[in-house]
């Protein structure tokens, strides 16, 4: 492995990736009062939203422009992805967006993705390999009535005449368990492609999620921190002592490099596909850790507080775990880290 | 955003080749066997060497010493250097106090030292810490006294690292106990070769040896002064904020945040890995086979991804913590023979996994503690309060 290539290591977002960070930053801060997060429980979609989501674009902007999309790169779309997960937005964008994606690329009927790059009908994705007929819990599934899995058979679009039964789940997110053997399926891709196209679309969710998890990090950081600053003990704000300040100093130092590394991932994925494939699995693991630490630490500097259903925070820890365990374990995608490591040295 | 392998021209190609070739013929292993038994961060010959390709302060102008070479080229010199393992730790001290003298020194005095210290012949040392403590910089307290156009200095510093190979210190003194604490400080640039300075070796199980310098009636002249009485906290200021990083133009030729170790940690992660894939277990299995190996595995390989892409001063915690806990885990998977010793039967690629445990211990200390920086990134990244302690103000002992 070659440790010192010469590589710019530049991360700064150009005029274009700002303004989409700053539109969809003032967007889901202005639409998405924690009151409507609540609201939206225990099902974890507002109809209402999505439909403004779709307005903005959110849908259709990372479809190519053959299928009626703005070609946004996966650089954009991760920071659609954090300002929607700095807000826990109950709309399943991350599923959709990635779902229509594959839909696209792997020859989905057009009406089909134009009706997904409308968000008129949403899709979602199984993130496991279908095994026989066993059944599985897919994100987002509780809204959507397309289903796209791959099996051994290849990649295969199930539709429903209706969404499966929503299960309620601690993150409240619309989770439902998927049967391959209901409803109508057609496949769409067969062999080696339709596995590689189903790992690509499996990355992409773990980026997107890992992007989304850094936003749930970054708004539990601020909420502890404001706390911090307020809260007194002893004479002092709490914020000046170390056992205080410093678990909150570990937090942004790991979702600073969870942000950087789901940038940078982003990055490669866009513009250097096979050059480090393991990397959104990398910062979905890192993400997923960030947001862990990041709510805990936030709930626990709020004290008792930190502990109730009124306090935002409970919104935040309850979707940092329930958001990324829909990925699946990432010890998975360590061994797959792994095992690229072991490849190229 | 750009992570793209930057496109070389023609001449920045051959640029490329001159400096491998060069830094193969000066690097023998005859260094790496000095630096193994001295640990002094610091070769001589090769210091020379490359002082007299004008690469020591590379981006100077060739009249002044330096290469005159482009951002490009400075940064692959720099990826070489740290490719061939070049002994930097006294070049990268020098770098650091010049940005002091050049803002601070009598400029007589920097204009003669300006070409000796390009040519390697002249080097600096970082004379900032107490014995009493450290991370308390201001709080120092070896004592300069004025006397006519001289000043004397009595009192010690621990930790001045390359002391013993340099020609100057660039040292802390306090000249005014009664002042609050940062304004009774006044910095110099003390000749190590003065009557009165003693240099004892210290050494660290990571390797390095460091110095106790003595101070014992040693004669400074005014002209060696850098800045004004007792403002030295402002001198000091200068190499610094260098150190951490500040000023560095936004191109993407930097590393992205303070790097402490984390090339050591892959040297033996990537050892690890190499192991692995040639080592079967008594049940005949290849480790590399071994899912929970990868796991474990794959979790340190993630911390390095996330180190070199922390930013700034939260990069120095990230990746000196990181390495420090990984390393131990590293060892575990590997076993005993991770920390069989350079030239031992059956030690891995030299002991490098032996060295990276025992250098990573120092990482968390050197260039200002972790603790010290998780104090920064509270107060600047984050915005809490600091808490007044008795010491924060006043000079208290
Ligand atoms: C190998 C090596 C090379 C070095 N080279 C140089 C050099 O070239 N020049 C030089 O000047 N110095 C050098 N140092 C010194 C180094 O900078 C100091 O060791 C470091 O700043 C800590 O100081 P200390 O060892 O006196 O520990 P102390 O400052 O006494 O600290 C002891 C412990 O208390 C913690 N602590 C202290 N203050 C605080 C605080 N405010 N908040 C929370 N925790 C705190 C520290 O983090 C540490 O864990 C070197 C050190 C080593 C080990």
């Amino acid at each position: 492995m070659e440790r010192f290539e010469l590589r710019r290591q530049d991360l700064s977002l150009d005029d274009d990736q700002q303004a989409v960070r700053e539109g969809f930053g003032d967007f889901f801060t202005k639409q998405v009062p924690s009151s409507l997060v609540r609201d939206a429980e225990p099902l974890g979609f507002d109809a209402d939203l999505w439909q403004r989501v779709v307005a903005m674009g959110g849908t259709s902007m990372g479809l190519p422009e053959e299928a009626g999309g703005d070609g946004a790169t996966l650089v954009d779309l991760v920071l659609v992805a954090e300002e929607l997960g700095k807000v826990v937005a109950p709309v399943p964008l991350v599923s959709h967006v990635v779902a229509s994606r594959l839909l696209a690329r792997a020859g989905g009927a057009d009406e089909l993705v134009a009706a997904a790059a409308e968000g008129e009908r949403i899709v979602t994705l199984a993130l496991q390999p279908v095994v026989g007929g066993n059944r599985q819990l897919v994100p987002d599934a509780a809204v959507a009535r397309d289903v796209l899995a791959w099996s051994g058979e290849g990649l295969t679009l199930h539709t429903l005449a209706e969404p499966a039964a929503h299960v309620p789940n601690q993150g409240s997110t619309p989770l439902a368990w998927f049967d391959p053997a209901a409803g109508e399926s057609a496949l769409l891709a067969t062999g080696p492609e339709a596995e590689q196209l189903f790992r690509t679309a499996v990355a992409e969710w773990k980026l997107l999620t890992a992007a989304a998890l850094v936003g749930i990090a970054a708004s539990a950081l601020q909420l502890g921190v404001e706390f911090a600053k307020s809260r007194r003990t002893l004479g002092v704000a709490i914020g000046a002592l170390q056992g205080v300040a410093f678990p909150l100093a570990d937090v942004v130092t790991e979702l600073s490099g969870a942000r950087n590394l789901v940038l940078k991932a982003a990055w490669y994925a866009t513009h250097e596909p096979d050059a480090r494939p393991e990397l959104p699995l990398a910062a979905f693991v890192q993400a997923a850790h960030a947001a862990t630490e990041a709510t805990w630490v936030s709930a626990h500097v709020q004290g008792g507080l930190g502990f109730t259903v009124e306090a935002d925070i409970s919104l935040f820890f309850l979707r940092a775990k329930g958001w990324s365990v829909l990925g699946g374990d990432p010890g998975q995608d360590r061994r797959q880290v792994a095992a690229a490591l072991l490849a190229a040295v | 955003m750009d992570f793209s392998t930057v496109e070389l021209t023609p001449e920045q190609q051959a640029f490329q080749q001159e400096v491998r070739a060069f830094l193969d013929e000066i690097v023998t292993e005859e260094v790496h066997e000095h630096e193994r038994r001295t640990g002094d961060g610091f070769n001589e010959a090769v210091h020379l060497a490359l002082g007299s390709k004008g690469w020591l302060f590379p981006a100077w102008p060739v009249e002044d010493g330096g290469a005159g070479l482009d951002r490009v080229c400075q940064r692959i010199l720099a990826l070489e250097l740290l490719r061939a393992r070049v002994p930097g730790i006294t070049a990268s001290t020098t770098g650091l106090v010049w940005a002091a003298v050049e803002l601070s020194a009598d400029p007589e005095l920097a204009a003669q030292l300006k070409p000796e210290v390009a040519a390697g012949r002249v080097r600096f040392c970082l004379g900032y810490s107490d014995p009493e403590g450290g991370s308390d910089i201001a709080g120092a307290t070896l004592r300069a006294v004025r006397d006519g156009d001289e000043w004397v200095l009595n009192g010690s510093k621990l930790w001045t690292t390359g002391a013993h190979n340099c020609q100057y210190t660039f040292l802390i003194t306090r000249t005014d106990p009664e002042a609050p604490k940062h304004k009774g400080l006044t910095m110099f640039l003390v000749p190590l070769d003065s009557p009165g300075v003693e240099i004892q070796a210290i050494r660290t199980y990571g390797g390095e040896r460091t110095n106790a310098v003595y101070y014992t009636d040693v004669h400074v002249s005014d002209r060696h002064r850098m800045g004004e009485v007792n403002a030295g906290w402002a001198t000091l200021q200068g190499p610094l904020s260098a150190e951490h990083g500040a000023g560095r133009p936004d191109d993407g030729l930097s590393d992205i945040g303070i790097l402490m170790g984390t090339r050591e940690f892959e040297d033996a992660i990537d050892a690890a890995a190499r192991w692995a894939r040639r080592t079967t277990r008594p049940d005949g299995t290849l480790v590399a086979d071994d899912p929970v190996f990868l796991d474990r595995l794959g979790a340190l390989v993630v911390e390095t991804e996330v180190s070199r892409v922390t930013p700034g001063l939260m990069g120095r915690v990230k990746s000196s913590l990181s390495y420090i806990d990984g390393i131990a885990e590293l060892i575990d998977l590997v076993g005993p023979e991770a920390l069989l010793a350079h030239g031992a039967d059956g030690a891995i690629e030299g002991g490098v996994i032996d060295y990276a445990h025992r250098f990573a211990q120092g990482t968390a200390t050197y260039g200002g503690t972790t603790e010290v920086f998780k104090n920064m990134i509270a107060q600047h990244v984050l915005g809490l309060p600091r808490l007044s302690l008795p010491g924060s103000k006043q000079f208290v002992r």
